[in-house]
């Protein structure tokens, strides 16, 4: 019985052991990012071109990512895909890798659109993978004026017909804009003006909605809408004739980055899989999957649903940034005010 | 006040422990928290401050609040003007068809009234039925343009919480004497007469009951201003619920609540003075 047992334990730590030798002769990549980013004809291309196996890792929240990436301290994972402001806390805990571009000959492949944002102002740490974009959407039909920008919404003629959606940082950063403000000023005084602005917007505003805005506009309720991109997607799938405005004053967006953690355990694959997802016909795979605007300048014209690609006459975007309370606090009060002022 | 015997404090002791732990005790943390201030970004910092209140009193905030009253005295008074005479002479009916207009009222709250909300917004959108029905009637020629106003919000708040008027209008008229009535107008009342100083004093408490049922839910109702409102109203509700949601300011929300609990606190305070003394008048 004895033996029994001691032969037993000997399997059991032997087991776990050749299975460790067998991952490493084979080479290995942990992704680490949202469930469904990656479409797995990419990911199995990238193990037959260069033998390496992707483990997808998944979490469900940013805040996530950065706690268990921070437990690990950089370590555990080689590459992390995740939203642009949870990104710059990363950096700032010294848990992001500095990229050396030179291993990277997809580098250039990247839409400067989306480089020189908040989160990485010099692009050391990070590649945009994905952007989400709120755009104007309207029904030529039932508009008469040709809206070009922000300011257009201001127009009389559009009196009770704009849905919008109801991010208060984002509307606030476009009238910023509508305004030649920066999208994300924190100087009190122009939030009031951004406020007064705000405020001569009001009668033209027929509802206030973050779920299904597109509906709206496709019911007739609305002629004019301001959406975030996958309800631009489902609106032009309904409804081709619609016109997507990629308003002249500028984007306000929000930015999907491509890390690697400052200890990834294999930090040559994880480039080799990087420089991977930058060649463009990978990338176009990959927007096509996930439904998010094009990062790849170099791939736009390989992308099926072209209404993902940014037309190259939009060259000003900026992210919505961290800002301070106090900032945040007068955005807050501007919105309070705006909305009780639509009716 | 008769003394209980020792036994029986046994008996209600869980009773005071579950009131104590998932009633008082969050209703103290809202109040702790709402002299908090908020962190930049993510959540608390327990210091002392009054900001919270003397932020309600920015005439953006105290807005919302004479926003709230104005709706829910526009919705009480129309509900009063439909629920009292419908629970009124419910009570007039024969027993079966008593029975038959309970089972017709009860029935709306077997379905969630979140999905009821969403009918009336297929009733009154733009190319929805009852500009259908109208222009098909030859009515209008342009359709109206319901949804998303404060109309839209008043229909909402008026046909959610109409059931508990008429319940209780209904209760009281139950219980009325009408052997009263008639002798009223054997005594040479007018029928009006008759109505107004024996059965409608004598239904006035089902009416201010009612009127408490429908008034301070109709200040917290926040869905029904966003979906049928489209957002456009700020009410206490939904300044609260954004404070906690979005603007990430926990301390400001429990300050709103507060205020809300207190000012309805009072309401029903006022209520109960009015119907007392009422009933001294009715004994009398």
């Amino acid at each position: 019985m004895k033996k029994l047992v001691v032969c037993a334990l000997c399997a059991a730590m032997v087991i776990p052991a050749m299975s460790v030798s067998v991952s490493a002769d084979s080479k290995e990549l942990v992704l680490y990012t949202w469930e469904n980013m990656f479409p797995q004809e990419v990911l199995d291309g990238f193990e037959e071109e260069t033998g390496i196996k992707v483990v997808y890792s998944n979490f469900d929240t940013d805040e996530n990512m950065l706690e268990k990436l921070s437990m690990a301290k950089g370590g555990d994972y080689d590459v992390v895909v995740a939203d642009d402001y949870i990104i710059e806390t990363a950096i700032q805990e010294g848990l992001v890798e500095k990229l050396d571009t030179s291993k990277l000959s997809g580098w250039d492949n990247i839409n400067p659109l989306y480089q020189g944002q908040f989160y990485d102002p010099n692009d050391e740490y990070t590649a945009p993978y994905g952007a989400g974009i709120p755009l104007i959407v309207y029904d030529p039909d039932l508009v008469d004026i040709d809206i070009k920008g922000y300011n257009d919404l201001w127009d009389e003629s559009l009196e009770d017909s704009i849905a919008l959606t109801a991010n208060y940082r984002v509307i606030n950063g476009i009238t910023n804009l509508a305004l030649g403000q920066d999208f994300n000023d924190q100087d009190t005084d122009d939030i009031a003006k951004t406020g007064e602005k705000l405020l001569e917007l009001a009668p033209n505003v027929r509802l206030i909605q973050d779920d299904n805005t597109q509906d709206s506009l496709l019911n007739g309720e609305a002629s004019v809408a301001f959406l975030y991109t996958s309800q631009v997607t489902a609106a032009l799938q309904e409804n081709p004739d619609l016109k997507v405005v990629y308003p002249e004053e500028g984007l306000g967006f929000g930015v999907m980055g491509m890390f690697i953690p400052s200890q990834a355990p294999d930090k040559d694959e994880a480039y080799q899989f990087m420089d991977y997802i930058l060649q463009p016909e990978n990338a176009a795979k990959c927007f096509d999957y996930i439904g998010y605007y094009c990062t790849n300048k170099a791939a736009d014209s390989l992308l099926e649903n072209q209404d993902l690609v940014v037309p190259d006459s939009v060259t000003e975007g900026s992210a919505v940034e961290n800002i301070s309370a106090e900032a945040e606090e007068a955005y807050n009060k501007n919105w309070t005010e705006f909305k009780a002022a639509c009716d | 006040m008769k003394k209980h015997k020792s036994g029986s404090v046994w008996m209600i002791l869980p009773l005071y422990i579950f009131t104590i732990i998932f009633v008082a005790g969050p209703l103290l943390y809202m109040v702790a928290l709402s002299f908090a201030q908020p962190k930049a970004g993510h959540g608390v910092e327990w210091a002392f401050t009054l900001a919270n209140y003397k932020k309600i009193l920015d005439p953006v905030y105290m807005k919302t609040f004479t926003g709230s009253f104005q709706l829910a005295v526009t919705s009480t008074i129309i509900i009063c003007l439909i629920g009292y005479p419908f629970g009124y002479f419910m009570a007039k009916l024969s027993d079966q068809w008593k029975k038959r207009a309970m089972i017709f009222l009860m029935l709306p709250f077997w379905v969630n009234s979140l999905i009821r909300l969403y009918g009336w917004m297929i009733i009154l959108q733009t190319k929805g039925l009852l500009n259908h029905v109208l222009k098909s009637l030859g009515l209008i020629e342009k359709p109206l343009r319901i949804l998303y106003s404060y109309p839209a919000i008043v229909i909402g708040m008026t046909y959610v919480l109409l059931p508990f008027m008429i319940l209780s209008v209904y209760s009281s008229a139950e219980k009325l004497d009408w052997s009263l009535v008639e002798a009223a107008r054997d005594l040479g009342a007018s029928p009006f007469k008759a109505f107004w100083t024996v059965s409608f004093k004598l239904t006035l408490p089902g009416l201010l009951s009612g009127v408490i049922l429908t008034f301070i839910p109709s200040m917290g109702l926040f869905f029904i201003a966003d979906i049928l409102g489209g957002n456009k109203i700020v009410l206490v509700g939904s300044l609260i619920q954004e404070q906690m949601t979005k603007g990430n300011n926990w301390p400001f929300a429990a300050a709103l609540a507060v205020v809300l609990m207190i000012l309805t606190t009072l309401m029903i305070m006022l209520y109960r003075k009015v119907t007392n003394a009422k009933e001294l008048e009715g004994v009398g």
